[in-house]
């Protein structure tokens, strides 16, 4: 039974991370202590009750896609208690409740499957939507926005105790239930925009009626993302767009349309944005100015090609040296301390996740479950290849996670649900 | 509704497969050159705080150490006990300035290989020798003590080294720095105050910063006529007060504005003594720039420096250059124009003339020793160039030995011994003149008599300024030198 090999890998990826930690403590002089025991746990617990929950409601659903998500995070997370043993135990706490609420999400689905989502497309909608002007908020409220790196994307939850404060990404979450909601509707009206239409010159466009309210919310998207400055994000939901409206009218004109608009779109940030125009300058000559600009992406550089072939060694590179070495940056890092062959094999397991996610929505029946086993699927794959080409230098760095690994809680829960409601979809996929 | 998907998934298969490619291309092609380059501090951070080999003098004074923190036996630090009298040939190691000196080009020697990495790893299972090996340098401590001293704080440099062997003796340059105040907590702003000082005190004015020679470049232009059959130290010059320049309307005095001595003609070995500039304008032009240049070459002008730490060659132009133009000629034959020397190169031209005309290859680093002091490597003389013949090195150093006991470099002389020597007063546009003085000691050596040969320069005069001259100025530095290398009391 295939639940038994997800078992034991979800198993082998505990033990990577454990013997990450391990590996990392030695190095670093520090001795076998308590956070090998305590890493195991955490991966066992979260991953643990995932795997119960697929037992006894999905039974039938893909095995291998927790066990990749779980090796992405363990490798990760190896690399964040590298970093900074502080981050990692805030990152265990994560894990825990990405492991909860995912369980919670699957429990939730026991009876209908990822088709009940289909109802409560337009409740989607208005949680994205409201998620993405969340960090808005003006500074003075207990919930507030903030600006990090001249992107004003984190949300921010002043407690009563103190002087701590809890941060999430809300664009994280809203850009699984914008699949959501997308999914949902294009499999209502697919076919209508696949077959109507009115001619414009050469290209065929659907009845705006059909089309209206997913310009609306696209725009409205955008607009907040821009706002908000967090580029990286809109490419994102841009890119989720369009490949989806591609995918339900088959109709090329849409990913030319897209293409020119991202084009024109990124003239117009380039133009209007200070912090857009440094990130191209950055990425197009990152050694003249190594000692501002550049200085990220020539770090990065510099750690992957002091990894070369096998790497430095856990704990015994220079990983500190690249800003956002636990976040952004991470693939970095693992590029360094594991060398070209831990970064082959993290492209590997993203090369996987999306071919069994394209899988998974080329097997499904259910229009819905297809659109959204490809939304899902193509969100997570062009986020990990957004960030990845900004790393190794073929696109400007557009400052969003790389799925799993990068530190982060909301980026962490966001992608576990993703992966659950994939894993749920592919339950009876033949249905 | 699946063709779209796969075609999507084909171009998210591409991307993946660019990916590869680009991090092929960072981590495998090119990342050699990202591990190497100069602003990536990962080499120099990876061997932070391990401990690094020891460096002593030949007489076995510890001028670089590494020693455990207190708290933490793993961490060591890195100190300097000489402070600056090592700066520039010890070097540092530093995480904000890189590394200088023979502790960055004999690095691979003073690292440990103690460590997690497989290969330190095996090698500590094996039973290998993972601590780091020491050096043991050729430079004598009180004689490089001697050299800083006479310096004091004037702007120039002294290199010492064995004719016969090539060994470095001393090597000071000033202004100096303490390497030690690199590697602490405030290295930042002290390095970078350091940088930024006009006076250059991390350039090593030894090895890498060249000066127009003056005088001490007869001794190529007398090894040059000699060469070629043009003089011998006995040929009779014409003795004019003033060397018309044929061509120009330039000409060449001597340096007290006088004629060579009395009479009308001078003997080639009288203006060496005295180091005529119209004498040896005319030799010059006599042996022509073709020769010149070739003997220029045959000392080590123009050619790469086969010493451990950085060295920039000795330049002299192209004779194709100038061969035409006979004033310039008769100036690079005195030194001036274009031609410009280490100091390192003159010691090394003083050197050729003691040892029979050979220059042995030069070297600081005389042995390596592993962690129980075993040698392990040890470096053996070797010939770097013929820059003369035996013969024309033994009618130089007469010329030389004249010099100190009777001409300009009387003040370079010490009791007993045989010093021989050239000074130099290299005039530089606009300021004060550059004070030479290269030498070396005893004149006819005995298989087994200790040698040394020795260049001073004193950059823009020192302290006498504009009245400064490689007599009054550079020889008395070399004096000191050599009676501290003879064991002679001073005068």
């Amino acid at each position: 039974m295939t639940r038994n090999a997800e078992a034991a890998l979800l198993a082998a990826a505990a033990v990577v991370a454990a013997m990450g930690v391990a590996l990392v403590n030695f190095a670093m002089g520090r001795g076998f202590d308590a956070q090998v025991a305590l890493t195991f746990l955490v991966f066992a617990v979260s991953f643990g009750s995932i795997h119960m929950a697929l037992r006894r409601w999905a039974p039938e659903g893909n095995p291998y896609l927790f066990p990749i998500a779980a090796f992405l995070t363990a490798i990760g997370f190896t690399e964040i208690y590298r970093l900074d043993p502080g981050l990692a135990s805030i990152q265990r706490w994560s894990m825990l409740l990405a492991g909860g609420i995912t369980t919670a999400v699957l429990l939730l689905l026991k009876d209908e499957g990822v088709v009940m989502l289909r109802r409560y497309r337009y409740l989607f909608l208005a949680g994205a939507v409201l998620l993405l002007l969340l960090p808005l908020l003006p500074e003075s409220w207990p919930l507030h926005g903030a600006e990090v790196n001249g992107s004003r994307l984190w949300v921010r939850l002043e407690l009563p105790v103190g002087t701590r404060s809890l941060s999430f990404q809300p664009g994280e979450v809203a850009k699984v239930l914008l699949v959501i909601f997308l999914a949902s509707y294009l499999a209502d009206r697919h076919l209508a925009m696949a077959t109507t239409g009115r001619k414009l010159g050469p290209l065929r466009l659907p009845e705006p009626r059909q089309l209206g309210p997913i310009l609306i919310a696209a725009g409205a998207s955008f607009a907040v993302l821009v706002y908000q400055r967090d580029l990286g994000a809109s490419l994102l939901l841009f890119a989720l767009f369009i490949t989806m409206v591609f995918v339900a009218t088959g109709r090329a004109a849409y990913l030319v349309t897209g293409f020119v608009l991202v084009a024109g779109g990124g003239y117009f940030a380039y133009q209007q944005f200070d912090h857009v125009q440094r990130r191209v300058f950055a990425w197009l000559h990152p050694f003249d100015d190594f000692a501002d600009a550049g200085y990220q992406i020539v770090q990065g550089l510099f750690a992957l090609g002091s990894g070369s072939l096998t790497g430095s060694g856990l704990g015994l590179g220079r990983p500190d040296l690249i800003p956002a070495a636990s976040t952004d940056f991470i693939f970095a890092s693992v590029g360094e301390e594991m060398g070209f062959a831990g970064s082959i094999a993290v492209l590997a397991a993203y090369a996987l996740l999306a071919a069994a996610g394209f899988g998974i929505a080329i097997r499904s029946r259910d229009v819905f479950r297809k659109f959204l086993a490809f939304g899902l699927t193509i969100v997570v794959a062009v986020q990990a290849i957004l960030i990845l080409a900004g790393v190794l230098r073929l696109f400007p760095v557009t400052g969003i996670t790389l799925p799993f690994m990068s530190y982060g809680g909301s980026s962490l829960l966001a992608n576990m649900v993703l992966v659950a409601l994939l894993v749920r979809a592919s339950h009876g996929e033949r249905t | 509704m699946n063709r779209p998907i796969r075609q999507l998934a084909g171009a998210v298969f591409a991307s993946f497969a660019v990916l590869v490619a680009a991090v092929t291309y960072h981590q495998v092609i090119v990342g050699p050159e990202y591990r190497d380059d100069p602003r990536n501090v990962r080499v120099a951070t990876s061997q932070a705080g391990r401990e690094r080999g020891t460096i002593i003098t030949a007489d076995g004074v510890v001028v670089a150490e590494s020693e455990a923190d207190p708290d933490d036996p793993q961490v060591f630090r890195r100190s300097y006990p000489e402070g600056s009298l090592y700066g520039h040939t010890v070097g540092y190691t530093t995480l904000l300035f890189g590394s200088k000196g023979v502790e960055s080009t004999n690095s691979d020697d003073l690292v440990s290989y103690r460590d997690a990495t497989i290969s330190g790893v095996l090698g500590a299972l094996v039973g290998g020798d993972v601590r780091p090996r020491g050096l043991r340098l050729t430079i004598e401590h009180e004689l490089q003590a001697v050299a800083h001293e006479a310096l004091g704080n004037q702007r120039g440099a002294v290199v010492a080294l064995d004719p016969a062997t090539g060994a470095i003796l001393a090597m000071v340059s000033t202004p100096d720095f303490d390497p030690n105040t690199l590697t602490g907590l405030d290295a930042g702003p002290t390095g970078t105050a350091l940088e930024d000082d006009t006076s250059q005190p991390l350039l090593n004015r030894a090895t890498a910063a060249s000066y127009a020679p003056g005088s001490t470049f007869k001794v190529i232009t007398t090894a040059a006529a000699l060469e070629a059959g043009v003089a011998s130290a006995g040929t009779p010059f014409p003795n004019p007060v003033e060397l018309e320049l044929p061509g120009s309307t330039a000409t060449i005095s001597n340096f007290d504005g006088q004629a060579c001595g009395p009479g009308t003609e001078v003997p080639l070995s009288v203006a060496f003594t005295r180091s005529c500039n119209t004498v040896f304008g005319m030799l010059g032009m006599e042996v022509g720039a073709e020769q010149l240049v070739g003997t220029a070459e045959s000392f080590g002008f123009n050619a790469e420096v086969p010493l451990e730490i950085p060295s920039i060659p000795a330049t002299i132009p192209a004779a194709e250059t100038f061969e035409f133009d006979v004033p310039g000629v008769a100036q690079t034959a005195i030194g001036q124009r274009d031609v410009l020397a280490t100091p390192l190169q003159m010691a090394m031209t003083a050197a050729a003339v003691a040892n029979g005309g050979e220059i042995m290859v030069p070297y600081l680093v005389q042995e390596v020793f592993n962690s129980e002091g075993v040698v392990e490597e040890s470096t053996e003389p070797l010939l770097w160039l013929q820059a003369t013949s035996p013969a024309a090195a033994t009618a130089l150093s007469g010329l030389m030995e004249n010099v100190v006991t009777s001409g300009t470099g009387r003040r370079a002389s010490v009791p007993g011994i045989r010093i021989g020597g050239k000074t130099g007063t290299a005039e530089v546009p606009g300021g004060a003149p550059h004070a030479w003085f290269a030498g070396f000691g005893p004149v006819d050596a005995g298989p087994e008599d200790p040698q040394i040969a020795i260049a001073v320069l004193v950059e823009s005069g020192g302290d006498a300024g504009e009245a400064a001259t490689g007599g009054t100025v550079a020889a008395p530095i070399a004096q000191l030198v050599f009676a501290e290398f003879f064991g002679v009391g001073q005068e």
